[in-house]
């Protein structure tokens, strides 16, 4: 599999983190509206809030790593490239979907995708601390 | 070095595998082992309440907000519900009480004729709805108080008012060694630790109250297989070669195994054979939920004795419970149950719901309802049918399954409650067995006789045969059983009375006069729903005070009406047709 482009992870950073803001929207909304839906949901609460906080959190770090390594502050490979890209869709989809179809008192099966979206994570987040390079030299 | 030699992915993965083995090894070390909780003791496997929450959040929100959790607590200021402050005396047969709230801890201060003051302190509640009692501890034991406090009433009060013992009986009657007896049934797995030998007591309970086990048994062996997110998940998909769950789910048994878990505690039950009390008394109770109750117990019936003592008064003559702790025998002696197949008939559950719905009665708004006997009886759901089947409008509380099927004919805790003994309403067993009937429950001036007829008139089949004429019940069966009944009796006759009318008033006046307290507390709390405005009679107060308090009720009716309601009580309380029952301990 090609690896995305930084352009392509830039992209996928600011698209991500726009549905993911909308989707904070949408909780605040179902908060002071006071939907049951939500508020009288509690595993749906929770894994709705923790898809909210991932999918921002983890879309900036995308931003982030993707400019850095735009102005060649870092190298971003293809293992880290795409494991930062598919780790950053599959961690707040998987409580998302997980809060959205739930078993009583449990996440539903689509929380499978965080476990998977995590070590996709860690392996990048090594593999990029690895690959550092040991002087910045930033492209003026 | 060697490793740096290594391709830098490789390197990444090896670190990974690496992270995610120590963190697998860091939640193994601060796993909780649940399997061998409380291991060598009775109530081995036994989880709190607070270990089961961890992953039912729901079912214990439902469950914390009932009145099983809080049947027995440590006293504190949450537990406590009585007022210590403000109104917190009471003096009952010369007995002066006191209970004060004093350096962070509860006491109740007994000050006897002789001018003695005893001062003990409170260390658990029993109950939180209706009254709640309190315990204090002498030594290894615990007992219960005579002085309660009637959360209802807002009062305080003496047990006398709440158990069937007439006026002048021993003070201190009421006062119980917790360990001996309530501790089986108000908490989970009790272990009274008897030494028989020392007469010592080193009493455990797996929970105070009544929480998670005692309804789905030792759980431990389940949450420690629940710790993997992969076996929850696959019971979740109902994965059919899922490790067993190993907890009971009482709607998930068979439904006279699932009847006995809740028919442990509310059906009063002897050790059978009656020696097997000795190894329950020092090693526990032996019942877990989801066996077979019958293996350790026998269910209490009317011709049962320990001895000289008689479990008879706690019946009526028929051999239907008349008191509350008894629903598993009324219910298993319902044709609804009898008719029903063994292992898939009615059951506790098919009405009531233990995580959802009203608290008081654990009945959701549907099962308040004739929905809860449609769901087999559904001929009866259309109001056509329904009134064919009544004789009453469909609107009419004469159309609702419970007052005739279940009626309140059964005392407990200062309530008339519905029997659990399902049956036809059968007026003809007030003759026969001195038992209330559910037509005079609402029809209180019709006489059991004349209720008789209209049954046969109304009904032929359910009473075809002519009973030979009693003329001692041509009286109205209110104002007949009010004052020739027994004392349940007559309390649950004063219980269908309320609120008074103007037409009962006068006899509940009459009623006040009962040498039985519970008489009178059903007697002055139908009286003050009439006039909500008068003095309140107080139930437990003095002859004279209580005279005092009447006085002013008297003016309501004319003389003559009074004079009638007296003469009734002075005619009809000879007629009596038992001596006086002791019963509720």
């Amino acid at each position: 599999m090609p690896a995305p482009s930084h352009a392509a992870l830039i992209r996928q950073g600011w698209i991500s983190l726009a549905v993911w803001i909308a989707f904070g929207i949408l909780l605040e909304g179902m908060n002071g509206f006071r939907s049951p839906a939500f508020l009288d949901d509690a595993v749906r609460r929770e894994m709705f809030r923790l898809a909210h906080a991932h999918g921002t959190l983890l879309n900036l770090v995308l931003l982030v790593a993707a400019l850095c390594a735009r102005l060649d502050l870092i190298r971003l490979g293809r293992i880290t490239a795409l494991g930062l890209g598919t780790a950053v869709v599959l961690l707040p989809a998987g409580f998302l979907l997980g809060g959205l179809w739930h078993f009583k008192d449990e996440p539903g099966r689509g929380v499978l995708l965080v476990p998977l979206g995590a070590v996709l994570l860690l392996v990048s987040a090594v593999y990029l601390s690895l690959t550092l390079p040991k002087k910045a030299s930033p492209k003026r | 070095m060697t490793f740096l030699r290594i391709s830098k992915p490789l390197l990444a993965w090896v670190v990974s595998v690496f992270v995610l083995f120590t963190i697998a090894a860091a939640i193994w070390a601060v796993a909780p082992d649940y399997a061998s909780v409380r291991a060598g003791r009775a109530d081995a496997g036994y989880l709190e309440s607070g270990d089961c929450r961890k992953c039912h959040e729901t079912n214990y929100a439902s469950w914390h907000a009932t009145f099983h959790r809080t049947m027995t607590q440590e006293a504190n200021p949450t537990s406590m519900l009585g007022d210590f402050e403000r109104e917190n005396t009471i003096t009952y047969q010369g007995v002066r009480s006191e209970m004060v709230r004093e350096k962070g801890a509860y006491w109740m201060k007994f000050t006897g004729i002789d001018g003695v003051t005893q001062q003990l302190q409170i260390v658990r509640t029993v109950g939180s709805r209706r009254i709640q009692q309190y315990l204090v501890k002498t030594g290894d034991a615990w007992f219960r108080m005579p002085i309660a406090y009637d959360l209802m009433q807002r009062r305080w009060m003496h047990l006398n008012g709440s158990f069937f013992f007439p006026d002048g009986s021993d003070y201190k009657q009421h006062v119980a060694e917790w360990n001996v007896n309530c501790v089986f049934c108000h908490n989970v797995k009790a272990q009274p630790g008897l030494d028989w030998e020392k007469r010592t007591w080193q009493t455990e309970v797996a929970e105070l109250g009544v929480a998670c086990g005692a309804c789905h048994g030792p759980a431990g062996e389940h949450a420690q297989r629940a710790l993997s997110p992969l076996t929850r998940l696959r019971w979740n998909l109902k994965d059919e070669i899922a490790p067993e769950r190993l907890v009971v789910h009482p709607a998930k048994i068979n439904s006279d195994r699932s009847a006995m878990i809740c028919g442990h505690c509310h059906g009063q039950r002897l050790a059978d054979p009656q020696h097997r009390i000795r190894p329950m008394m020092s090693v526990g109770d032996p019942y877990d939920p989801g066996e077979n109750l019958r293996e350790f117990y026998k269910p209490v019936q009317r011709d049962d004795k320990v001895e000289s003592f008689s479990f008879a008064s706690r019946f009526w003559d028929d051999g239907s419970p008349r008191l509350t702790a008894y629903e598993y025998q009324g219910l298993t002696r319902s044709k609804c149950f009898t008719a029903g197949q063994p292992g898939a008939r009615l059951t506790c559950i098919s009405c009531h719901s233990m995580h959802a719905g009203d608290p008081r009665g654990q009945l959701t708004e549907k099962m308040k309802t004739n929905a809860a006997c449609t769901q087999c009886h559904e001929q009866f759901a259309a109001p056509t049918q329904l009134v064919e089947h009544t004789k009453h409008s469909a609107t009419s509380t004469g159309s609702l399954c419970y007052n005739c099927h279940m009626p309140k004919i059964v005392y407990g805790i200062m309530t008339a409650h519905r029997t659990h003994d399902i049956t036809n309403p059968r007026p003809d067993e007030t003759v026969r067995f001195g038992k209330p009937n559910a037509c005079n429950q609402c029809h209180l001036d019709w006489s059991a006789n004349q209720t008789i007829a209209t049954t046969q008139r109304l009904w032929p089949k359910t009473l075809a045969q002519s009973e030979p004429h009693d003329p001692r019940f041509d009286e109205p069966e209110g104002q007949r059983a009010l004052f020739a009944g027994d004392a349940v009796h007559r309390a649950l006759t004063v219980a269908a009375m309320t609120p008074a009318t103007d037409a009962t008033g006068p006899l509940l006046l009459e009623a006040m006069q009962d040498n039985y307290p519970i008489v009178r507390y059903f007697a002055a709390n139908a009286l003050a729903a009439l006039h909500p405005n008068l003095p309140k009679p107080d139930y437990l107060a003095p002859v004279l005070v209580r005279a005092a308090t009447l006085a002013i009720w008297s003016p309501l009716w004319a003389p003559e009406r009074l004079q009638a309601a007296r003469a009734a009580r002075e005619r009809l309380t000879p007629l009596r047709s038992e001596t006086d029952v002791e019963v509720g301990e």
